[in-house]
């Protein structure tokens, strides 16, 4: 006898079957298991399609980004120089969200198979053979969907090469990559998903019960916010004595350092702030969805900064960057060239591109976070339900939770740009009229996608309240 | 400390209320000891609330009271071929604890889910004896039956009640705080519930930082802080060890049929059963119809307080009794 539990639904009860019969010959039979284990029939398809859709954007964004980036190192033009570090920056300001979808993709279809596995584990099958059957479904779910981002990368790539970059389209073909680039991407990106799983397991391979026990609620030092202000201070006052800025280049390399040194201080500042703000929303809650949703905030002040952070670094170019192209306007609208003109508009697209590219990375993410954490807490969500606790709240809850951090960090953020960019120019340069609406239509527009992201995993949420003997 | 003693003096109130009408679970019941049809029971339920049961009930001469708080007539529900309940009849009395008793797959938890408005039942009829009058709970729709479960019920489960970042305090704050009560006074009845249940000074614990127990007793506050009237209980002390298993209980029935409410509890604990005033078995979807001796002897030392006593109605429907100690098979149950 396995000693299958009696009560596990059928492909779990055989399971059991197969593994001892295979032992006996020496090897689990990882490759059957893992087919076995990933019958659509008994989980949610969304839990498939959710990373899948996941690893298809992040893979498709970093190709393009890859292809734009590159192609300014092809340039030859005079100001090819600038061009290039732009990319650099621009590069390093998606590295964060980009890091950010990829690992939330890689853990939630890691996470997704936690009952089945610690099931696998109550019957014995070793740690090393849980550990390969998550590692091999992840990757091949990543490879999957890697696959299909490559494919939107090919099918988007003429759309993008209508966006002008130094006077003209930038064509399709300018974007399109090596092939060896191309799957050097899927690699890396099947690579995150590895290795995010067998992270995201080692809780079920501690304890076969799979129990998750939260004792204390996640602590942020106040230390941070007061380095953080000092920093601020220090850059103020440095900024400050610099004067006036003198020409294109010297603003280029001013802008980066200040974009180091924002970058430095939002990660300092960002998840203390977030506690701060999250304490305050607990006391001052009355309705049951801010104080859960505060109260969830608080639980992981860091974990909820992570899931925007790559928004705070981007609104905070918007910002500096922003200030500087207007800046940069009037410096035009005296005597320039063409080509500096050129510049100032290819900054611009730059910076939008950024935006959206960030704001869409940010939305998939949360909405597979999302979906995660519903599989994660699905028997309270179930008990919930069970006590009388009105859909409606729960939903209220769940978005507040994102997007309360979202809408502090892009609103804090920007203003810590202000802040570090005002000695430089004149607060009528940073609320130049032409750049602020722009930029903060793309706000709108990005507040708006990752809404439609949490709103796209209610049926993730409908399908647990739905089966609740799954609980 | 403004709300508390309104806390007190609600669920007082309601105390009384029950034991007014206590005597009434002892009398009117139907003359034969054939549980009545559906066809019987959905005409009384269909009619106002102004004469509950008069139809099925010639001897009752319409007391304030007649009909038990809660039962359920004929209930089937199927999974697929498997009749999880196959035609269970079972009545709750104001003030009585009722265990629910049977192996895996018996029906215990659906039977629990549907009379509490969780599931609907497939046929058969569940009537709840509100304030306001008799509430057919089978047939409320999804939103109502949220809302009769949040304003009406109270529940204890063996976990994934209690939202484990809020503090103790909130979690049991918040079924007032979703009917509408303003926070600070939500908080400071749940903070004389938890005082009640012995967590005094515990309030701004999260529920990570207390024991099973502790965690235990915040959940039978949250399901009393709305002044329920009936506590559904789903192996409430499944998780616990039995020292704690047995204060968990204490606290409980104090909390409910010491209040003159009512519990109904799935166990598989024999003895957590035996501290019911009756227990009702199940075997494949049906009750069983003879409760051993066994079960009902110890039943009888753990009366619950005043109200009704311990009545042993064997599952059936609302059985006339003679000697409270003795099981009356349910017809119906057959």
């Amino acid at each position: 006898m396995t000693g299958a539990p009696m009560t596990t639904t059928r492909p779990v009860a055989a399971a059991p079957s197969a593994v001892p019969v295979r032992r006996a010959s020496g090897r689990a039979p990882i490759a059957r298991l893992t087919w076995m284990l990933a019958r659509p029939s008994a989980q949610s398809a969304a839990t498939i399609v959710l990373p899948a859709v996941a690893f298809a954007v992040t893979t498709a964004l970093l190709l393009i980004v890859f292809g734009g980036a590159l192609m300014f190192w092809r340039w030859t033009t005079d100001d090819a120089g600038v061009y290039q570090l732009l990319s650099i920056l621009a590069l390093a300001l998606l590295t964060v969200p980009l890091a950010t979808l990829g690992g939330a993709a890689a853990r939630l279809s890691a996470r997704r198979r936690d009952d089945r596995l610690a099931t696998l584990r109550l019957i014995g099958a070793t740690p090393g053979v849980v550990t390969r059957i998550t590692v091999l479904e992840s990757t091949a779910v990543a490879v999957l969907g890697a696959l299909a981002g490559v494919v939107l990368y090919l099918a988007v790539t003429p759309l993008v090469g209508l966006i002008p970059f130094g006077g003209a389209p930038i064509g399709a073909a300018a974007l399109l990559l090596d092939v060896w680039i191309v799957a050097a991407v899927v690699a890396g990106v099947a690579l995150l998903a590895a290795i995010s799983a067998v992270v995201g397991l080692t809780a079920v391979i501690v304890s076969p019960l799979g129990v998750r026990t939260r004792q204390r609620p996640q602590r942020v030092h106040w230390l941070r916010g007061l380095i953080g202000v000092a920093v601020v201070v220090a850059a103020y006052t440095v900024l400050n004595a610099l004067g006036v800025l003198p020409g294109l280049a010297v603003i280029v390399t001013v802008l980066t350092a200040t974009f180091a040194v924002g970058v430095g201080i939002l990660n300092l500042i960002g998840p203390w702030a977030i506690s701060i703000l999250a304490k305050v929303q607990v006391r001052s809650a009355r309705t049951p969805a801010k104080l859960i949703a505060a109260r969830g905030i608080l639980e992981s002040p860091k974990a909820a900064w992570r899931q925007v952070s790559g928004m705070a670094m981007t609104s905070f170019v918007a910002v500096v960057a922003g200030t500087g192209v207007a800046f940069a306007d009037t410096m035009a609208a005296g005597d320039s060239t063409a080509q500096d003109l050129l510049l100032i508009t290819d900054v611009r697209t730059g910076i939008l591109i950024t935006l959206v590219a960030s704001f869409v990375m940010v939305a998939c993410s949360v909405g597979v976070n999302q979906a995660a954490t519903i599989l994660d807490r699905r028997d309270l969500y179930v008990g919930l339900d069970r006590v009388g606790m009105p859909r409606q709240v729960m939903e209220r809850a769940r978005s507040r939770t994102t997007m309360v951090p979202l809408l502090f960090v892009v609103i804090g953020s920007a203003v810590v740009g202000v802040v570090l960019v005002l000695p430089l120019a004149g607060l009528a340069l940073i609320l130049a009229p032409l750049s602020m609406l722009v930029i903060a239509g793309c706000f709108a527009v990005g507040l708006l996608l990752v809404w439609a992201a949490l709103a796209a995993t209610r049926p993730v949420l409908t399908r647990v309240l739905g089966e609740p003997e799954r609980a | 400390m403004g709300p508390a003693p309104d806390a007190s003096s609600l669920s007082r109130h309601q105390a009384e209320s029950m034991n007014t009408h206590s005597d009434h679970t002892n009398h009117p019941s139907p003359g034969a000891p054939v549980p009545p049809r559906i066809g019987d029971q959905q005409a009384a339920w269909s009619g106002a609330a102004s004469s509950p049961q008069v139809a099925t009930h010639p001897a009752a001469v319409a007391p304030a009271y007649p009909a038990p708080l809660l039962s359920g007539a004929q209930l089937v529900k199927t999974y697929g071929s498997t009749y999880a309940l196959a035609g269970v009849d079972i009545a709750v009395h104001p003030g009585e604890s009722v265990a629910i008793m049977g192996a895996s797959g018996s029906g215990k938890t659906t039977l629990l889910h549907t009379l509490a408005g969780i599931i609907t039942a497939d046929a058969g009829t569940v009537a709840f004896n509100a304030p306001h009058g008799i509430v057919r709970v089978n047939e409320l729709g999804e939103a109502e039956r949220s809302r009769l479960r949040r304003e009406s019920f109270g529940f204890v489960f063996q976990q994934g009640l209690l939202i484990p970042e809020l503090t103790a305090i909130e979690n049991v704050a918040l079924p007032l705080m979703l009917a509408g009560y303003h926070r600070r006074e939500a908080e400071g009845r749940a903070q004389h519930w938890l005082a009640v249940l012995g967590l005094a000074g515990l309030e701004a614990r999260r529920i990570g930082e207390l024991s099973g127990g502790q965690a235990q007793r915040v959940a039978i506050a949250r399901a009393q802080v709305t002044g329920a009237t009936v506590i559904f209980a789903d192996e409430p002390t499944g998780a616990l060890d039995s020292a704690t298993s047995v204060d968990v209980m204490t606290a409980l029935l104090d909390s409910t049929t010491g209040q003159g409410h009512s519990l109904v509890l799935v166990t598989h604990d024999e003895q957590v059963a035996a501290r019911c005033s009756r227990v009702v078995r199940l075997r494949d979807g049906r009750v069983v119809p003879d409760a051993s001796p066994a079960t009902v002897a110890p039943g009888t030392s753990q009366a619950p307080a005043p109200p009704t006593g311990p009545h042993f109605y064997g599952g059936g429907w609302d059985e006339p009794r003679g000697a409270a100690t003795t099981p009356i098979p349910g017809g119906g149950a057959a």
